[in-house]
């Protein structure tokens, strides 16, 4: 970026300056002349100058030897303010709030440089408009990782759309068609702004735009709104609930008896796929494998070790007693080489799926794709088709998420350690054996030929 | 009506596939059935499969042709004899189905049009067991005036090759079979591996007779193109992710015997007594020939990505191809 060169140009002229500039500074850019009154050119350069400033400030107590007790303070707010372009976002909102921001911005890029762009979030003050409780409280819930997970995020987000639009009224000289999306704009921009969107939410929202701009204007505003909120229904339905139920009755197929079933991480749908092969009466071992920082492994072996049991049956007249629970190994990611020569078949779930047949999904599936191609164990990613995206994505680099380190510290902090904790990653299609979507097992490499094959140009 | 014989029966027709005969059948079960709804019928359809499908050592092939037809069965549009009765939409079926079938058998000769343009003069090509496709497209280059030279692979436990190898010698193509075995070794003088094929599947990779996968192995180690030729009506919905996973596996197959601790003593206290006696009796009477064969299997699957091009009379397709088809043909 651009702010690199120019702060070390500038960096001679503000470390000259520097007693003073941590205390002077607010009162030095008051003295400024008004922000709206600045052209654009100038507020960068009184940016490029604060920023330069911190910079120096921050490098000096390393030079003169003394215990830097400032980093300590801006490690708690890591995730919302991170990267110069969400500072200059908020620019507008008031000098002091950007040069909180500056500090924060130059104080992770140093480690996080060019990861900077991963936590990139828009603020969620800045917005205009009134936000729903309802979708307030979600996005409280999905900063906090009460809501995870592709499917659960979505459906989430839809239900509480649900709501924001059963409490909407038009306002008089407008339509709904015209108008909804202007007041669902700001609440899907404050749902981004708490954990940037999902790829299944952006798919489900492009679909949900679609049908509000097709709604009929002369049809009675409440009529209108139950008819969205059946079609929000009937799209969690048949792409999500039933899609999963195809599914499971797919991937059930591939498992048979005596099979070593290994999987990472929690998928909702994987989960419900071993559970339903255990109800059939299949007898398989399942290895789960986890990772740090969220450790979603835990909840899928509570969830596998925990199945309802199975009451006694009765077979030729004799009684059988239930079946033992599924017997399932947990293992971090560092035992994968040693226990992959046990499995029979990788189930993996996805986060998205692109044209190219790369699936993009918890950080760690890769590895574990890729070791079980290395070992020749069929690797199966169950995946819904509204999952797909039209993109290609080569790495996991371009776009990704960090997982705030607020919510999952790790360790005591070390000061000069920043930990760098991507929630995804991408699996190339080459160690995919297939993927099991409703509308059948398909190879990696032939999945673009899907939304055609279900009649749409675009998802 | 019984299905099986029928199927049979269409099977002694030289030119007739297994999924070609599946389909010959299912319409002649369409004809004779008394079902007076398409929900009866289909039910039947699905009885007669299912009954073909018992009576199969290996249904897989016989499959695709049963998979088609109830398909086709199913998609048929009701309507499109205009103010006909149930067993008029019946006749009909029937006749579509023999109208598929006399137009499937020109397929061969399609693909043989396709393949022929990968064979160069003075070509050596490795060719497994026997098939009628592969056959189809050896004689057209032969016609085509191209010299080509013809290595087949015996193909234990039918020896099938033998069978390529008499026919091709009769029109004059030099041919020599080779043991399974030495696959390996002839693969040096190969310029290309040509097989038919029992079904291609979903993942684009392909369910041959027994062997098909050590060709494609060494084939594909010796850096030699593997081509497959195959009919459409082939394509199978399936998607094996192992050798394990066919529907024509079962429990018996490589199963390890148990092995009886009682003779192997006894056999010790003979070896000791007279060693002759020991070699009579170490030709075990379940080593012989067919004994083998009982236990192994007759298809094995070849991956998707040790296939160069399956030439079909659809085209000719890459194993992603072949996926993206059967994805556009079954929705």
């Amino acid at each position: 970026m651009a702010a690199t060169t120019t702060s070390t140009n500038e960096t001679p002229a503000a470390s000259s300056s520097q007693p003073s500039a941590s205390s002077s500074q607010p009162n030095a850019t008051s003295s400024q002349p008004s922000q709206k009154s600045m052209s654009k050119a100038e507020r960068r350069e009184l940016q490029e100058k604060q920023r330069a400033a911190k910079l120096a400030q921050k490098q000096q107590p390393q030079t003169g030897d003394t215990p830097n007790k400032p980093k300590a303070k801006p490690k708690t707010d890591s995730a919302q303010r991170r990267g110069s372009g969400a500072a200059e976002k908020t620019q507008s909102s008031g000098v002091d709030a950007s040069a909180m921001d500056i500090e924060t911005a130059t104080n992770k890029s140093r480690s996080l440089r060019i990861f900077s762009h991963f936590g990139l979030t828009k603020h969620g003050h800045g917005v205009k408009g009134d936000i729903h409780p309802c979708i307030i409280r979600l996005a409280l819930q999905f900063s906090e990782f009460r809501i995870c997970g592709a499917n659960a995020r979505c459906i989430a987000t839809l239900t509480a759309f649900k709501t924001v639009i059963q409490d909407y009224t038009t306002p008089p000289n407008n339509t709904l068609s015209r108008h909804l999306m202007t007041h669902l704009s700001p609440q899907i921009t404050h749902l981004v702004s708490a954990r940037p969107m999902s790829v299944t939410m952006g798919n489900a929202i492009r679909q949900l735009k679609l049908e509000i701009s097709g709604s009929d204007i002369d049809m009675p505003e409440q009529d209108a709104k139950d008819l969205l909120c059946q079609k929000i229904d009937d799209y969690i339905r048949d792409r999500i609930i039933i899609a999963d139920e195809v599914i499971q009755d797919l991937a059930c197929k591939k498992i048979k008896d005596g099979d070593v079933i290994l999987t990472y991480a929690r998928s909702s749908v994987v989960e419900k796929v071993l559970l339903s092969a255990y109800k059939e009466g299949k007898r398989f071992s399942v290895i789960a494998i986890d990772s740090r920082p969220l450790l979603e492994g835990k909840a899928l072996l509570q969830a596998l070790t925990s199945a309802p049991p199975v009451s006694w049956t009765l077979s030729r007249d004799s009684l059988l007693p239930p079946p033992p629970p599924i017997p399932c190994t947990y293992a971090l990611l560092p035992a994968l080489p040693s226990l992959i020569t046990e499995a029979t078949t990788v189930i993996l779930g996805a986060h998205s799926l692109h044209s190219n047949g790369a699936v993009f999904s918890r950080a760690g599936t890769a590895l574990v794709a890729m070791m079980a191609k290395q070992h020749s164990v069929p690797v199966l990613v169950c995946c819904e088709t509204y999952k797909f995206s039209e993109g290609v994505m080569l790495d996991g680099f371009g776009k990704n998420e960090l997982a705030p380190s607020h919510l999952f510290q790790t360790s005591a902090q070390t000061p000069n350690l920043e930990i760098l904790n991507p929630l995804y990653d991408l699996t190339p299609p080459s160690s995919i054996t297939a993927v099991v979507t409703e509308v059948g097992l398909i190879p990696p490499s032939s999945i673009s030929s899907i939304p055609m094959a279900l009649g749409r140009i675009t998802l | 009506m019984d299905i099986c014989a029928t199927y049979e029966r269409k099977l002694q027709d030289e030119q007739i596939s297994p999924p070609l005969a599946a389909i010959l059948s299912l319409s002649e079960l369409c004809a004779t059935s008394n079902a007076g709804t398409m929900f009866e019928l289909v039910k039947a359809l699905n009885e007669g499969a299912d009954s073909l499908r018992r009576n199969s050592s290996n249904p897989i092939s016989l499959n695709a042709g049963c998979e088609l037809f109830i398909a086709f069965v199913t998609l048929f549009p009701h309507d499109s004899v205009p103010s006909a009765s149930f067993s008029e939409l019946k006749m009909e079926l029937v006749k579509q189905g023999e109208t598929y079938v006399r137009q499937a058998l020109t397929y061969r000769s399609k693909i043989a049009e396709l393949g022929v343009d990968f064979i160069k003069d003075d070509s050596v090509i490795l060719t497994h067991s026997y098939s009628r496709v592969v056959m189809e497209t050896l004689m057209l280059a032969h016609q085509r005036s191209k010299r080509i030279s013809v290595f087949v692979t015996e193909a234990r436990p039918r020896g099938l090759g033998v069978k390529t190898a008499e026919a091709l010698t009769a029109v004059g193509i030099p041919c020599t079979v080779i043991l399974d075995s030495a696959v390996a070794y002839a693969m040096e003088k190969v310029d290309f591996v040509l097989v038919g094929s029992e079904a291609v599947v979903e993942s684009g990779g392909l369910i041959n007779a027994i062997g098909s996968l050590n060709i494609a192995i060494i084939a594909k180690a010796a850096n030699k193109p593997f081509y497959a030729l195959a009919e459409s009506y082939k394509f199978h919905r399936l998607f094996p992710l192992s050798q394990y996973d066919l529907p024509s596996h079962n429990p018996r197959i490589l199963s390890f015997p148990t092995p009886i601790e009682k003779d192997r003593t006894a056999e010790k206290t003979l070896s000791s007594a007279s060693p002759n006696f020991r070699s009579a009796s170490g030709a075990l009477s379940s080593t012989t020939q067919e004994e083998i064969a009982k236990n192994n299997p007759d298809v094995d699957y070849t991956r998707p990505d040790l296939i160069s091009l399956v030439f079909s009379d659809v085209g000719s397709l890459t194993p992603s191809g072949v996926s993206q088809y059967l994805v556009g043909m079954f929705h």
